[in-house]
């Protein structure tokens, strides 16, 4: 099994040509596609239909949207051991976590309009193929700059040039993933750390404050300790994290965890 | 590194119904320059393109493209620092926040050259012969207008990505001038593809081909006469941008002269 991560910030373009990639490699390849957003999003729907292969949505909702991916990873592979690619899509916010997998097979989907490469983190330095997006936007010597500063920041990335809108470079990034390793051993690693989100905030503080901002980020740990970290939604909530946010809104009470007595 | 192009040639692929295209195969040899005609959606764009990437039945029209008789490898394909192609295409935005000067030296060390004395300045002295107003070093790269950053890059082309094969995607959208474009792009017997809808342009080369459906339909030697058409067209399309540089310095026209000097052919008979 080959295992493809897309990042790339909204906009970028990365729906488009992932479906271009889709259907380069639908004939010969069995393809899951899972598509990670925040709040809402179709693209599952939409590439199901039009491609007929299976697709999932992933809403992160109160979660950081990356570590959330990176939470969901192991089930979605549970779940498809008998494919022979799998595609994700992350919701693309984060430049700094970014969820790439060292055993398989990291892209970045970059807007060529978005600025100077240098100031991206991990989502492009730990990426092992950037697709530059909307190149028609510019000429060739722009373009060939922007590509240098890319190799600056990451110099053995493989850089395609893509167009969303007709498909362009899809083919050669069909052929990278057809070159890919496969996933062979249980357990994956993640390219880089992700930043750490243990502070108040993280368990739903809204008040911009020290004081409260403290407290709460020990109700919150507190509360960690005690619940099993399973996500298993017998409470009613999709994960852990979510419910004791909402332990500590008071939107719930604490014994609606059956591992809490 | 070889870089001594002596031609590259197409082989058929198939049009956009599947169709394979009625061809054998098209040479096109050092020197020669090339239009490539046909309506909105034919499939002009998609023909560079296959140019560009050196296509060996790997994209849409299924085409293949050899060098020199042999397929290219890898390398010159996709590394810009090997590339053999230089492209003009349609879209001349700039978005770098910098200096003329400074644009043109950090394209010259994404491409790995070394700057000679004087090189920038040449370039930007070039790009003045075919745009009415004029370039200096110091202008940001944002504030150009459309002619201006078409004039650079044509002079870029030509003097920073020197690249044996050119493909030129309709550069009449630009308010320069063409021929003075062209003969700047054309010198030292490169390859060149244009694109293009003008009929000046498209006449002022040595083949034409023809696209429909996504295939290439048919292919024209231009000839003398043609060529002798375009020179009164060209001519008329120069006058015209005089007369447009002068409404611009808000002078008044009084009157239109139209006389043109014939083209002198050689064997006229």
């Amino acid at each position: 099994m080959k295992f493809i991560i897309f990042a790339g910030t909204p906009g970028s373009g990365k729906t488009s040509i992932i479906k271009y990639i889709i259907q380069e490699l639908k004939d010969d390849f069995k393809l899951f596609f899972a598509k990670f957003d925040c709040l809402r999003t179709s693209d599952d729907e939409r590439i199901a239909k039009e491609y007929k292969i299976p697709a999932v949505k992933k809403l992160a909702g109160e979660l950081c949207p990356d570590h959330y991916t990176a939470l969901e990873i192991p089930k979605i592979l549970k779940e498809n051991q008998d494919k022979d690619i799998i595609i994700l899509e992350t919701a693309g916010l984060c430049l700094r976590c970014s969820p790439y997998i060292k055993e398989g097979l990291g892209i970045n989907v970059l807007d060529i309009t978005s600025g100077d490469p240098s100031r991206y983190g991990p989502i492009l330095t730990g990426a092992d193929i950037v697709a530059v997006s909307k190149g028609d936007l510019i000429s060739q010597a722009e373009r060939e700059i922007f590509r240098a500063k890319i190799l600056k920041v990451n110099p053995t990335v493989k850089i395609v040039e893509t167009n969303g809108l007709t498909g362009e470079g899809a083919i050669d990034i069909a052929e990278y993933i057809k070159l890919s390793p496969e996933i062979m051993s249980k357990k994956l690693t993640l390219k880089h750390s992700m930043p750490s989100a243990l502070c108040g905030y993280c368990y739903g503080n809204k008040i911009v404050d020290e004081k409260e901002e403290q407290q709460r980020a020990l109700a919150g740990k507190e509360l960690k300790n005690l619940v099993p970290n399973l996500n298993c939604g017998k409470c009613g909530f999709k994960s852990c994290n979510e419910f004791i946010r909402a332990v500590l809104d008071g939107n719930t009470k604490k014994e609606q965890c059956p591992f809490i007595k | 590194m070889s870089k001594k192009i002596e031609k590259i040639t197409i082989l058929p692929g198939i049009n956009k119904y599947g169709k394979k295209e009625n061809f054998e195969k098209i040479d096109i040899k050092k020197g020669e320059t090339i239009a490539i005609i046909g309506h909105t959606g034919a499939g002009k764009s998609q023909l560079l393109y296959d140019i560009e990437r050196l296509a060996q039945k790997d994209t849409k029209s299924r085409r293949k493209i050899l060098v020199n008789d042999k397929i290219p490898d890898r390398e010159i394909r996709f590394n810009p620092k090997r590339k053999l192609i230089a492209s003009l295409a349609q879209s001349m935005n700039f978005l770098t926040d910098v200096s003329v000067r400074d644009f043109l030296q950090l394209h010259l060390e994404s491409r790995g050259k070394k700057s000679r004395q004087g090189l920038l300045e040449e370039v930007i002295e070039e790009a003045n012969k075919i745009t009415g107003e004029a370039i200096s070093p110091e202008m940001n790269l944002l504030n150009l207008s459309g002619g201006q950053s078409r004039a650079l890059m044509v002079s870029d082309v030509a003097n920073i990505s020197i690249s044996p094969i050119i493909l030129i995607d309709e550069i009449e959208n630009a308010g320069i001038k063409k021929e003075e474009a062209i003969k700047i792009l054309v010198e030292e017997g490169k390859i060149i593809l244009i694109v293009t809808h003008d009929p000046s342009l498209a006449l002022n080369t040595d083949k034409r081909i023809i696209v429909k459906d996504g295939g290439i339909v048919k292919i024209l030697n231009t000839s003398l006469k043609e060529k002798g058409i375009a020179h009164y067209l060209n001519w008329i399309g120069n006058y015209s941008l005089d007369i447009r540089e002068k409404i611009r310095r808000g002078e008044e026209i009084k009157n239109i002269e139209i006389y043109c000097e014939p083209i002198k052919f050689k064997n006229n008979t």
